[in-house]
Parts: C-alpha cells; sequence; structure tokens
C-alpha cells in the first residue's frame, strides 16, 4: 500500500502543475507579444487603441465563449457565425420595423441564438447527427434566414439612437460597453464551466460519453442544453455586434465561426474533447486580436498577417501538446 | 439463505448474426455471492448488460424483489439500486476522482444549480475510509494507473447502495493485499444483505468467495451448482464441455544461448538501471506487483516512451528506437494489457487488423491492397488460432476479450516478429481460452520466437517461464531461473524496496 | 520547457523577420511596409474595401503613384471580403490611432463608421472617400466614378447590341452596396426609360466571386434560352457571365457587357466572346484620393467631389493608349 500512496501523492501535483503552466504559457505570450508590439511601435500602447483592441475582441470573444462549451464536450460548432448575424437581425427587426423597444430587442437577438443551439443539440442529440454536419446545415439556414428576413439589405438603427451604446457607450467613462460585457459574460461563462452541473457534464461528455450515459446521466439532454448555452452566447454576440455596426448586416458572418474556434484552441481547449477553461479562451481571443491589431500598426502588409495568424495558431497548439505529454 | 433477490428466467437476446442468449436462468439471493461463469462468448456479459439496462431482452422476464421488472435503462437500472463495475473501465480520465464517483447526483450548495466540491470530495472521503481505499479524491483518473482506476469503478459502484452488485473480472488487476481489501469489503457487503454476481476466471478465487456458480456455455444456461459440493475440475468440464489443459504438464525446454535482445542500463523517467538478456526460444517472465515498471519497460523498450539513457542491442548490433514504428522494423511486437486503448482498432474487422501493422506486405505494385491476400492469410491466423467469429468480416467489438487478444496476436504474427512482448496476455480472459493462449505461447518459442511475458498471476509466470525477472519501484530486484522461481521467491525480490519513503 | 522557451524565441523571430520583410518590400516600391516616416512626410493610410481583387490592387497603385508624387507614405488595406463590415472598422480604428495626417477609405457601410469619422473629424484628420464613397459630410471630398452614369451607358450598348429588343439578365454582386445598387438601378433604369423591347427577365447576386456568379449565369442561361444579353456589373460578375457562355457553347449567341476590367475581361473581349465593358479609373481613383488628402492635409482646399471618370471600351478602342492607362491586368 505504501507505494501506491506515495504513487498518488506524486500524481495529485501534476493536474494542478499543468492547469496552471497551461494558463501561465498562454498569459506569458500575450504578454510578449504586447511588450514586442509596444516596443516596435509607440502607438501600439496607446489608451484609445487598447480600448480598440479589447472592442473588436468582443464579437470574436463571445462567440469563442459558447464555442468553448461546445468544443469542450468534443463537438464543434460551425453555425456561430451565421447565427450571430441571424440573431442581430432579429433584434434589429424587433427594434426598427416592429417599434419594439430596446431591452427586449436585445432578449430578442439572445434567444434567437439560443434556438438556433437548441436545434442543433436537438438535430446531433435526437437525430444523431454528428455536430460538424448538424452545425453545417445549422450555418446555411441561418446565412440565408438572415438574408430573407433582412429583405437582403441592412438593416439600419437610425431611429433608435439609443441602441448603439449597448457596445458604444460608456458607462465606466473611457471604456465601451461592449468589452465590460464581454467580460462581464467570460465571467459567467467561467462559472458556469466550472461551478455548475453545466460545465460538469461538458467535462464529463467530452472525457468519455459512454462512461457519462453509463453512469446514468441523460447525456442527449444535457447536450441540448450545453448547445443552447452556446447559442446564448452567440445571440448575444449578434446583439452586440449590430450595437457596433449601429446596423445589421445580413451578408456578414461566414468565417467568424472559424476564428472563433482558432480562438478556442489557441486558449487550450482540446478538440478532442474534455479539457478546457474560460480565461484560456479569453486569452486566446486577445492574442488572436493584439497580434492581427500590432502587425496592423507596424503596417505589415495584409497578406503576411494572414500567414503570421495560421502560423501562430499551430504553435499555440503545439506547444500544449509539448505541455500535455510533459505532464 | 435469505430469499430470492433477483430472478431471470428464460432470457433471449439476439444480435445481427449471432444469437447471444438463449433462455437463460439466473437467480440472485441477498447476501449471497454467485459467480456467473462461461468462456469468452458465452453469454455472461450480455445477460447482465439487459440486467443493467444496457441492452434490452427479446425475451424473458426479471423478478427483482419479488416483482416483475422491465429495466428500459442504466439509469432505471441504478435506481432500482442494481451497480455493476464493469471490466473495460467506464470513467472520464479528465474529471477528478470524487467527480468520477458522483456523476449524475452531484450535490449541489444551496442555490440549485450550483455544485458543491467541498462537499463532493467530502463524501468521497467518507466513502473511501469505509471501504479502506486509499485514494485522493481530488486525483485526476486520467493520472492513475488502471489498477487505482478499477478501485474507482469499485467505489462508486458501492456508492450507489446497491442492493444488486455485478463486478466483471474486479481482480484482474489488482495485486494480492488489494484483492484480500476487496474481499473483506465483499464479505461486509454481504452481512449487509447484498447480492453480489461475481465474474471471474481465477478458480481460487471462486472457491474462496462464492456460494454459488451458475454455468453457462454458448449462449445457454448449464447448471447452478454450490460451490462448496463440487471440483474445479467438474466446474471447468461443464463450463468448456471438455476437458482442459493439464495443470501439470512440464515446460518444454525450447530456450538456446542464442541472444536476442539485449538492455543495458535503460533508464527512464520510471525505470532505473534496467538490464537483461533474451534468448532466441525463451520465455522471460516479468514480475512484480502493481506499478513495479513491468509495463514501462516493454514501452521503453516498444519506443511508445522516451528513455533518458541506455542501450539496446538486437543481434548484438545496438539500435536507435525512437518510436514503435523504430521497434516494429526491428522485429519487435507489442501485446498491449489495454487491449481497447492501444491494441485494436474495434469498429474495424478481424482481417484489417491482422493486416494493419503489416500492409506493406499486402500491397500490390500500384498501391492498392491486395483484398484477397489479406483474406487469405487473415483466414489462416483466424483458424490456427481459433479465434471464434462468424467471419473475417465481423468486427472487432463484437467478438468477446479473449479472441480480441488472439486477434492482436494474429497481427504481430503475420508481421513476422521475432521478439514479441506479450503484457498480461491472458488478462480477463477465460480459462478455455488461456489454456490455448499457453499453448500458442509455447508454440512460438518452439518455433524461435523470443517472448517477454508480463503477468501479475504468479502461478502464470510460474508455469510458463524459462526465466523469471522480478522488479520492483521501477528496478530489477532478482533474476531466478525456472527451478529456483517459486511464488515465495518472487514474492521477495517483488517487496525488495529501497526505502520506504 | 526548453522546447517550450525555443517555441517563443522562434515566434519572435518570426514577427522580426516579417516586420523586416516589410520594410525591404516597401524599398523596392511595390507595396507599402513598415512605416518610416521621414520629416514633412504625409502618413496617409487607404482604407480600401477589399484587396485581393484586381481592382483594389489597381487602386493600390495609383495611390502608391501619387504617394511618391506628393511626398506621402501610403499604407493600404481591406478587408477579405465585402461583406466583413466590422473587420473595415477595426482597420480604420487602427489607422486612426496610428496618428495619420489623412485618410482615404472607402466605405462598405456608411451608417457603422461614422462614429470613427466623427473621431476622425474631432482630431482634425481629414477624410477623403472613395470608390462609393460615405454617405456623411464628415469627407472633405469624394474621388468616385459615377456608377449609375456608367451602368446607364452599359444599358445604351447592350440595346444596341440587341436591336433594342429581347430578353437581358443581370448578374450583380450584391444589393447591399451603393456600388451594387447604383449599378443595377442606373442599368435598370435606363432600359426602362428609353427601351420598351427590352425585357428584364432576372437579376441574381453572386457576391463578385466568380464561381457563384458562373453558376448564377449558366442556370439563368437554361431557364431562358431565348436570352439575347446578360450584364455582369463587376469584374467578377462579368467573369462568371463570361464562363457560363463559354461552358455553354453560347459564344455570340448572347451580348456579353462587363464593368471594371481584368485579365480575364480583357481576354474575352479580345476574344469576342464579350461585346465590351464599362472601365472605372481604379488608378485615378486612387491617385485622386491621395492628392486629395495630401492637399487637405497641408490646409489647401479641395473639390467636394471628383469625378474619375469612366470609359465604354471593346475590341475596336482596347488598344488605344487613353483606354490602356486604366486598364489593370
Amino acid at each position: 500500500m505504501n507505494t501506491i500512496t506515495t504513487e498518488i501523492m506524486k500524481n495529485n501535483k501534476l493536474p494542478f502543475k499543468s492547469g496552471a503552466l497551461q494558463q501561465l504559457l498562454a498569459f506569458a505570450s500575450l504578454i510578449l507579444l504586447i511588450i514586442f508590439f509596444s516596443i516596435a511601435s509607440p502607438n501600439f500602447l496607446q489608451f484609445s487603441n487598447i480600448v480598440g483592441i479589447l472592442l473588436s475582441t468582443a464579437v470574436i470573444g463571445i462567440l469563442a465563449l459558447g464555442a468553448t462549451f461546445v468544443i469542450t464536450t468534443g463537438g464543434i460548432d460551425l453555425s456561430v457565425g451565421t447565427v450571430m448575424t441571424l440573431s442581430s437581425v432579429m433584434t434589429a427587426l424587433f427594434v426598427t420595423t416592429l417599434g419594439g423597444p430596446t431591452i427586449l430587442g436585445v432578449l430578442v437577438g439572445i434567444l434567437t441564438g439560443a434556438f438556433c443551439g437548441l436545434l442543433c443539440g436537438l438535430a446531433i442529440a435526437k437525430m444523431k447527427i454528428p455536430p460538424f454536419i448538424a452545425t453545417l446545415a445549422m450555418m446555411m439556414i441561418a446565412k440565408g434566414m438572415a438574408l430573407v428576413i433582412s429583405g437582403a439589405s441592412p438593416i439600419y438603427f437610425t431611429n433608435t439612437p439609443g441602441f448603439s451604446n449597448i457596445a458604444l457607450g460608456t458607462i465606466i467613462p473611457g471604456i465601451p460597453n461592449g468589452v465590460i460585457i464581454f467580460f462581464g459574460a467570460a465571467i459567467i461563462g467561467a462559472l458556469i464551466l466550472s461551478k455548475t452541473i453545466v460545465g460538469r457534464y461538458t467535462f464529463a461528455l467530452g472525457s468519455n460519453e459512454e462512461a457519462t450515459r453509463l453512469s446514468g446521466v441523460n447525456v442527449d439532454s444535457w447536450k441540448i442544453k450545453i448547445y443552447t448555452i452556446a447559442g446564448v452566447f452567440t445571440g448575444l454576440a449578434g446583439v452586440i455586434m449590430a450595437s457596433r455596426l449601429n446596423s445589421a448586416q445580413p451578408a456578414l458572418g461566414m468565417g467568424y465561426e472559424l476564428e472563433a474556434i482558432a480562438a478556442v484552441v489557441i486558449g487550450g481547449t482540446s478538440l478532442s474533447g474534455g479539457k478546457g477553461t474560460i480565461i484560456g479562451t479569453v486569452i486566446g481571443a486577445l492574442i488572436m486580436s493584439v497580434l492581427t491589431n500590432g502587425l496592423r500598426i507596424l503596417s505589415v502588409p495584409q497578406e503576411w498577417q494572414t500567414v503570421v495568424v495560421g502560423f501562430v495558431i499551430i504553435l499555440a497548439v503545439y506547444a500544449d501538446n509539448l505541455r500535455r505529454k510533459k505532464a | 439463505m435469505g430469499k430470492a433477490l433477483l430472478k431471470m428466467e428464460a432470457i433471449s437476446k439476439g444480435f445481427p448474426g449471432v444469437q447471444a442468449l438463449s433462455d437463460v436462468n439466473f437467480e440472485l439471493q441477498a447476501g449471497e455471492v454467485h459467480s456467473l461463469l462461461g468462456e469468452n462468448g458465452a453469454g455472461k456479459s450480455t445477460l447482465m448488460k439487459i440486467l443493467t439496462g444496457i441492452y434490452q431482452k427479446d425475451d424473458g422476464e426479471i423478478t427483482y424483489l419479488g416483482e416483475k421488472v422491465d429495466i428500459t435503462d442504466t439509469k432505471m437500472a441504478q435506481d432500482l439500486g442494481i451497480s455493476m463495475i464493469h471490466q473495460e473501465l467506464n470513467l472520464m480520465p479528465d474529471l477528478t476522482v470524487a467527480q468520477n464517483i458522483f456523476i449524475g447526483r452531484e450535490p449541489r450548495s444551496k442555490l440549485k444549480f450550483l455544485l458543491n466540491e467541498n462537499e463532493l470530495n467530502k463524501r468521497t472521503q467518507k466513502l473511501f475510509n469505509q471501504l479502506n481505499l486509499n485514494l485522493d479524491p481530488k486525483a485526476l483518473i486520467g493520472d492513475l494507473t488502471v489498477a487505482k482506476q478499477q478501485m474507482v469503478e469499485i467505489a462508486k459502484a458501492l456508492s450507489f447502495n446497491a442492493k444488486i452488485l455485478i463486478m466483471d473480472e474486479p481482480t484482474a488487476a489488482l495485486t494480492d493485499s488489494e484483492i484480500d481489501t476487496l474481499f473483506e469489503i465483499i464479505e461486509r457487503l454481504r452481512s449487509k444483505g447484498v447480492g453480489i454476481v461475481y465474474i471471474s476466471h481465477r478458480m481460487e478465487e471462486l472457491k474462496r468467495i462464492t456460494d454459488r456458480i451458475t454455468i453457462m456455455r454458448d449462449g445457454s444456461y448449464i447448471d447452478t451448482v454450490i460451490t462448496k459440493h463440487i471440483s474445479i475440475d467438474k466446474i471447468i468440464q461443464m463450463m468448456v464441455g471438455r476437458a482442459i489443459y493439464d495443470n501439470s504438464k512440464p515446460m518444454i525446454e525450447t530456450g538456446t544461448d542464442k541472444v536476442i535482445l539485449e538492455v543495458k542500463n535503460l533508464n527512464n523517467r520510471v525505470l532505473k538501471n534496467i538490464n537483461f538478456e533474451l534468448k532466441k526460444g525463451e520465455i522471460l517472465g516479468f514480475a512484480g506487483l502493481m506499478g513495479a515498471g513491468r509495463t514501462e519497460v516493454a514501452r521503453a523498450i516498444f519506443g511508445a516512451d522516451p528513455i533518458t539513457s541506455g542501450e539496446i542491442l538486437i543481434n548484438r548490433k545496438e539500435v536507435q528506437i525512437k518510436a514503435p514504428n523504430d521497434a516494429v522494423r526491428n522485429g519487435i511486437g507489442y501485446i498491449s494489457e489495454d487491449r481497447k486503448r492501444f491494441g485494436l482498432m474495434v469498429d474495424m474487422d478481424v482481417k484489417t487488423n491482422i493486416a494493419i501493422a503489416s500492409i506493406k506486405d499486402f500491397l500490390n505494385p500500384i498501391g492498392w491492397a491486395n483484398d484477397s491476400k489479406i483474406a487469405k492469410v487473415s483466414k489462416e491466423m483466424v483458424q490456427k488460432l481459433g479465434v471464434k467469429t462468424p467471419s473475417i468480416n465481423q468486427q472487432l467489438k463484437f467478438l468477446s476479450g479473449g479472441n480480441q487478444q488472439k486477434v492482436v496476436i494474429a497481427k504481430w504474427l503475420t508481421r513476422d516478429c521475432d521478439i514479441l512482448i506479450f503484457d498480461e496476455p491472458t488478462r480477463g480472459i477465460d480459462v478455455g481460452a488461456k489454456g490455448e493462449i499457453y499453448k500458442l505461447l509455447n508454440e512460438l518459442a518452439e518455433q524461435g520466437k523470443a517472448i517477454i511475458m508480463i503477468s501479475s498471476e504468479l502461478p502464470e509466470v510460474l508455469r510458463m517461464s524459462h526465466r523469471v525477472m522480478v522488479m520492483c519501484e521501477g528496478r530489477i530486484t532478482g533474476e531466478l531461473s525456472s527451478e529456483n522461481a517459486s511464488q515465495e521467491s518472487i514474492m521477495n525480490f517483488a517487496t525488495q524496496r529501497v526505502s520506504i519513503s | 520547457m526548453k522546447k517550450l522557451l525555443t517555441i517563443m524565441v522562434l515566434v519572435s523571430l518570426m514577427f522580426m523577420a516579417l516586420t523586416a520583410c516589410g520594410s525591404s518590400e516597401e524599398g523596392a516600391g511595390t507595396s507599402q511596409g513598415d512605416v518610416e516616416v521621414g520629416e514633412g512626410e504625409l502618413f496617409i493610410p487607404i482604407i480600401s474595401k477589399g484587396f485581393q481583387h484586381q481592382f483594389w490592387q489597381a487602386v493600390r497603385k495609383g495611390a502608391e503613384k501619387a504617394g511618391e508624387e506628393y511626398g506621402a507614405v501610403i499604407t493600404f488595406e481591406g478587408p477579405e471580403s465585402e461583406s466583413n463590415v466590422d473587420r473595415q472598422i477595426d482597420m480604420l480604428r487602427s489607422a486612426l490611432d496610428n496618428k495619420p495626417d489623412g485618410i482615404g477609405f472607402a466605405a462598405l457601410d456608411s451608417q457603422a463608421s461614422i462614429p470613427l469619422l466623427q473621431q476622425a473629424q474631432n482630431n482634425n484628420i481629414p477624410i477623403v472617400a472613395f470608390d462609393s464613397g460615405v454617405e456623411s459630410d464628415i469627407p472633405i471630398s469624394t474621388a468616385a466614378t459615377d456608377n449609375k452614369a456608367a451602368s446607364a451607358l452599359a444599358a445604351d450598348k447592350m440595346a444596341e447590341f440587341i436591336d433594342e429588343e429581347g430578353k437581358i439578365a443581370l448578374i450583380v454582386h450584391d444589393q447591399t452596396s451603393i456600388t451594387g445598387v447604383h449599378r443595377r438601378d442606373g442599368f435598370v433604369e435606363q432600359i426602362k426609360a428609353k427601351y420598351p423591347n427590352i425585357e428584364i427577365v432576372d437579376i441574381q447576386y453572386g457576391g463578385g466571386d466568380h464561381l457563384q456568379s458562373t453558376d448564377l449565369a449558366k442556370a439563368i442561361l437554361l431557364a431562358y434560352p431565348d436570352l439575347k444579353g446578360l450584364y455582369g456589373a463587376n469584374e467578377g460578375s462579368a467573369i462568371g457571365v463570361v464562363n457560363a457562355v463559354k461552358e455553354l457553347n453560347k459564344d455570340g449567341e448572347v451580348v456579353v457587357i462587363g464593368f471594371d476590367s481584368g485579365a480575364l475581361q480583357i481576354e474575352a473581349i479580345k476574344s469576342g466572346v464579350m461585346a465590351g465593358a464599362i472601365t472605372q479609373n481604379p488608378i485615378g481613383i486612387g491617385y485622386e484620393t491621395v492628392k486629395a488628402a495630401v492637399k487637405a492635409a497641408k490646409g489647401e482646399p479641395v473639390e467636394e467631389s471628383i469625378d474619375t471618370g469612366f470609359f465604354w471600351y471593346d475590341q475596336n478602342n482596347i488598344d488605344d493608349e487613353e483606354i490602356q492607362a486604366v486598364l489593370y491586368e
């Protein structure tokens, strides 16, 4: 029994160490990037640019929060980009065409996202359609519906001047609300993932779905719930997007899902499921936008910006693999 | 003895292409330890999966606590108080021990949707204290060894306050002292009136712990007997329907003097200065307690784990083995202890699994796989090793554990490896199939293959090995010739610790 | 840990290499690069609506030419797709943070960019709108093609080729941008007003994507076998139409009229598949934008609206010097 005890004690330390190391590593990369760009250009580290970075992170970041849940279950959600667009169109329709109050409009957007998530979840859990396919279908459905509902032209919030304040107004002086909403959503997401029953089953599903099922957990129903929660975040992102642009742009959104997934993966969430953190995702999203912004400030040609982002994704995931091997 | 807790009558169940159960009866009383015995594919697992709601029966009746029940899913079985410890571990590696045990019934805090992690760990610790288990509730399952994971499974099943507890090969990965602990727990449960279905192929254990034995063969019910009144030989005969290998048969001397594999001063994370030689035609046993580092030796030689220093020589020439494909190129085959995870592609068919390691031999000049050649070789192998499968096109997941093991062996035989490493070759395999595997190992040795056999079953090590290496805490603590080897001498070396830290 | 450190160092090295690479390209004068704005030099970032398209690259060429002549450093950026409104906003924001002397801006969506333009105005950074312009009074000048007039000319040419009667259809890049709407409306209104015997049977939107436009054009050609003419309202749409006509072996039967230039369109006109096309003056657009921005930055007066012009070109005049100057490959 002695050997067993000592080995358990040894094992015991590893998860703590590796978890901390992962976040430290991602965070260190972020800081390193910021330091690098600050030295390279005096225009990088100025308040308005930092706020700009945070604001442009908000939409992809909130999308990535939802995607973290889905990816941690071992699934994937390709529909977040266009569902976000559909949500913003629904909000715009409600607030402008139907003349509804702004606060309800926000709710309409979020509910649209949740509803699309619910549909994806149903298709995956009940119809046993693989997540990749189910959400690919939803991606197309949402894209089409956004164009149909909007009449294929942008809907402007010209008559509701308060709407752009959702993302661009400043409750805390100098910091746009969109940024605050992003961090608020991240905190809520982190609480759900680490402290609630939904979060626990998110990890359980991604870790070993069959074992979870055999433990008497209603796997189908939780999957549906998790996709719905991801949808709530997507809907929120739609509202923020609409508010930022002061309009709902029905043609927007394709490709955003991949950026959200990239942010999640850079943040150390495993595509095979079972491992993931919200703080990692937030850092991942920040790394992406600091990188884009920094390269832009340095006037690196646009062609090369894309190349760099691609390399960073590879390196981030490789570094994470190395860390896992060590642990 | 008490009244019947459970009655299963005339249970039948068919799968595509195979009738798994026909008219099987089983009865369990409160406070009874009842063994379910049969060869691989006899239908024990299927019967128990019906009882736990994983499969639905086609026909028959289940009476539980005097009432007819229809068990529709696993949740219902749990609610009824029927728990099962599966042979293939069903845990979530990314969750902690406590999280695994209480999955599906996590303690909540006052706000209903928030988890109460403290309470969770406290309850788990309490459970461990009751069971005399020395495990950390907060450890990640993925970081534990198979043996410890199994103990978690047992604790989990017991935590349901089960009235019926089904154990499928619970001791397969446990050391003797751990088995003693388990049996103590079983005794305690028995006195509380819990009915235990005990599935194991270790006859000594059945004699020691069970009250009755129900024997199955080929999906049919054979008989139920009282353990005290029957001999092991008789049980085996009923189980196989024929006489089995002779336990006292002398070892065939196949060893030669030609050293084929030499390991010098091998070190890594776990291993310390491993030195040994393996000769052509020899079966070299590796004995030791759980966690002694035997599997790690195999994995290091096979290139699955990195080594920090040391040399590996094959036919007196030093070779660099950095990854399993280096090992395979040098003629080393590794038959893993965890078939499901490392040895097989369970969703693919028998012939693909056999051909996969040597697929290059089956390619025609254009690069197509030559299907007829694969089929021919697979058929030969299936016949030679006596794999019980309806055809070589059967998916592996429908085969029993013993037959899956034979397919892994067939894979490496097809690759024509000179050095074969068997890690727990008979783990979870019934007595009949065990005899066949032993026979096979002897034949291979006779053909001049060099074999390393890692085993936790001392009788198996003593029966099969020409020489025995004993390990403890990552070191080789002793080498015994077959004449000098005994259970006592092995245990002596196996517990030779440097220091008790 | 050693490997992790190596990776970090590698990443940093990669950035250095890339920024250096940017500068060397700058030195060669083919591209914008790391900005080394010298004393007295002006810094003018250009935010365009696109990047990969030949049209935008021609605008870039014109802008760089003006930059050299007027002593201004130019950077040129645009989102990957013309639907990426928010990306363009981010680019505009970064450009503002880089403390420019003026900005050239072609808005994908005017509404969405107004808060930032407001900010530019407050910081006294002059904005010159180009291409489709910006629907706001903040830009001090707009350098653009009169797309409606240009498209009306295309309609006249179409009518001429099909003898003022029969069925025709349009492939337009999108229905949300001002260019898309103007080019569609300019054409449709002209036909309705002047040619009562011509029927527009279908208008489809292909996002300016070659492949998608090809599929749309093919579908139209199959649905209306008696179709007499097809108009592609930008480079991608026009090439889509050309592809469709070729794939269905209808060259000669259907009159194809395009917009903008590019190697494929020029080739189609030379080979006769395309009757002709309208070209804007993208080089002129870029040039005039930078010129206006420089003037404004120096406090000189600028015209409120600069018409950069358009031309009809076909087999007959494609090699004329005047046309060659505005075509891009």
